[in-house]
């Protein structure tokens, strides 16, 4: 040994080090831990009761899986519809309207069914190295209003390890391991499944026993994803979806059609319209806070949707919707998803006169773009 | 949400309403073509269900048949051909294909439409969500070979559809919205 190298005291190192890891810690546990406390939610008007997925799949029960269920019953007779919020929780347009709609929606004919967090686990953390808020701040009517930035994916702690290969048991399809985890893949779900496939095997259940004419599943997709501000339908679902489309032009709202692939399995509107009888919907809205080409990922990402390298692709035209200075604030994106639901179900009520689904008290799309969401929450 | 204001109950008379106030003069001058009228896809996007519900407004004799093949216009008795054109790489999953396969399906359908003598008409109302790479392949195998083409006005920013009809020779009409689409597309008929 060189006797030159100079010797450093072990103790105080080993205390430094423990001293560091326990800063590190408890920076990050108590932020890791506030992400497990559910957002707030209102019962609003409408709401006539608050079930859980447990109610329909037993085995969900006191897991982080078993989502909450709100019921907006008019009383008067019509058709039954889902509305499926929180699939993936980094899309937030997509669970935010669902949230609008338990907090201010009064049917008026038939039965509404609203999932905020459909997947629960998801909200529980952010996708790493992704650089994500864990939260983020709408300036409501009673005061702000804070709402977690989740995952698109079941959190670990609930589902681990992913396979390599993850292999949808109905259909035998292979994808990539970490789909295993993806609520959206794991249609229709199995009672003996994986915790995602719990929850959505509990989602069926829940419109095979409650005849669920109309379900519609609220998502969002990067800019430079071509299957964008659009619906996606199943077969049986087309003629509905048609009609939607034309309706939306009535409102200013441009919207694109695409059917759902008859091959790719585990996707809500392929399985639901498969295996059960309800016209399975899935909605697109543009949000650039989950895309590639994004730069800062913060608050201000996810609330105004404007980025310096997105109107840089839209230059190089490399997106597959319009995109200027303006962004696609989360009002925008959220009233795109409320006048897609009030065309769907107007479509839905034409076509079917005896069974009408109908509420009031959400606003248009133009209103929801001029005044924002926080009079709302 | 208030039902009526929303429904398409009065779709016909806020298309009549609309057309009558805009007025709008299209390139087509006269109708060209007879029907009844057979509709498919290029590109299979779910565009052509769109379509099908100006069609089924405009009580417009025709049928539907998004993948027909060449072998099966003349069993078909349609007189016209309505091509509701663009790529869906969703769509395409949904009918089993690859983009090549209906490329080569397209080329050998408009051969056997143009020696059977049917009018063709294309239709683009996807607008700027159904332009790019995918669907231009579709644009471009398909617009040479009409007689006519209908395009929502947001398709056409880039002017790709002028540049083609204007080499082509073929009168094209653009129109503001999907549910202004439907009455050119009538008036074309005898």
């Amino acid at each position: 040994m060189d006797s030159t190298v100079k010797k450093f005291p072990r103790l105080p190192l080993s205390l430094g080090l423990v001293a560091a890891v326990c800063l590190v810690l408890g920076l990050v546990i108590p932020s890791d831990l506030e992400m497990r406390k559910p957002d707030t939610i209102r019962k609003g008007p409408g709401v006539t009761e608050v079930k859980r997925l447990s109610d329909w799949f037993p085995g969900l029960k006191g897991s982080a899986g078993d989502s909450e269920v709100y019921v907006l019953d008019s009383g008067k007779p019509g058709g039954s519809a889902l509305v499926i919020g929180g699939t993936h929780p980094n899309e937030p347009a997509g669970w935010m309207t669902a949230i609008i709609l338990v907090e201010n929606a009064k049917p008026e004919s038939g039965k509404l069914f609203i999932i905020t967090n459909a997947n629960a686990s998801g909200f529980t953390h952010t996708d790493y190295m992704e650089g994500e808020p864990r939260h983020f701040t709408i300036l409501g009517a009673s005061g702000p209003r804070k709402f977690r930035f989740g995952s698109r994916a079941t959190s670990p702690v609930d589902q681990w390890p992913d396979p390599d290969i993850y292999v949808h048991a109905a259909s035998g399809q292979r994808l990539s391991g970490s789909e295993t985890r993806n609520l959206n893949r794991a249609y229709p779900g199995r009672p003996d499944g994986t915790f995602t496939e719990k929850v959505t095997f509990a989602i069926t259940s829940m419109i095979l026993a409650e005849r669920i004419d109309v379900t519609v599943d609220l998502h969002e997709a990067s800019p430079e994803y071509p299957v964008i501000n659009a619906i996606v339908a199943h077969d049986r679902a087309m003629k509905v979806a048609s009609v939607a489309v034309l309706n939306l032009e009535f409102d200013g709202v441009t919207m694109g059609l695409e059917p759902s692939p008859v091959k790719l399995h585990g996707l809500s509107h392929r399985e639901l319209g498969d295996a059960t009888d309800t016209l399975a919907i899935l909605m697109e809205a543009a949000n650039p806070s989950q895309g590639r080409l994004r730069g800062v990922t913060d608050e201000a990402l996810i609330l105004k949707g404007q980025d310096p390298f997105y109107l840089k692709a839209k230059a190089l035209g490399r997106l597959f919707v319009p995109y200027d200075a303006k962004g696609w604030p989360l009002e925008t994106r959220v009233g795109r998803h409320a006048a897609g639901l009030a065309a769907i179900f107007a479509a839905w009520s034409e076509q079917h006169p005896d069974r009408p689904i109908t509420y009031e008290g959400i606003p248009s799309y133009d209103e929801f773009v001029a005044g924002g969401l926080g009079k709302l929450l | 949400m208030r039902l009526p204001s929303r429904s398409l109950t009065f779709l016909p008379a806020l298309l009549l309403l609309s057309a009558s106030l805009s007025a709008q003069t299209y390139t087509l001058k006269a109708p060209i073509a007879s029907k009844p009228a057979l509709l498919i896809s290029i590109g299979q996007s779910a565009d052509v269900e769109m379509v099908k519900v100006l069609l089924d407004r405009s009580k417009l004799d025709y049928k539907a048949d998004p993948q027909v093949k060449a072998g099966g216009l003349a069993a078909s008795g349609a007189k016209t051909l309505i091509i509701a054109i663009g790529g869906s790489s969703k769509g395409l999953g949904a009918a089993g294909i690859s983009a090549d396969a209906e490329l080569d399906r397209a080329k050998v359908l408009l051969a056997e439409a143009k020696k059977l003598g049917l009018k063709i008409i294309g239709i683009h109302v996807g607008g700027e969500a159904r332009r790019g790479e995918l669907s231009d392949k579709f644009i471009l195998a398909t617009v040479a070979s009409c007689d006519y083409v209908i395009v929502v006005a947001e398709g056409n920013a880039d002017g790709l559809f002028t540049k083609l009809c204007a080499a082509a020779k073929i009168p094209l009409d653009s129109v503001e919205k999907i549910t202004k689409a439907g009455d050119p597309l009538f008036k074309a008929f005898k």
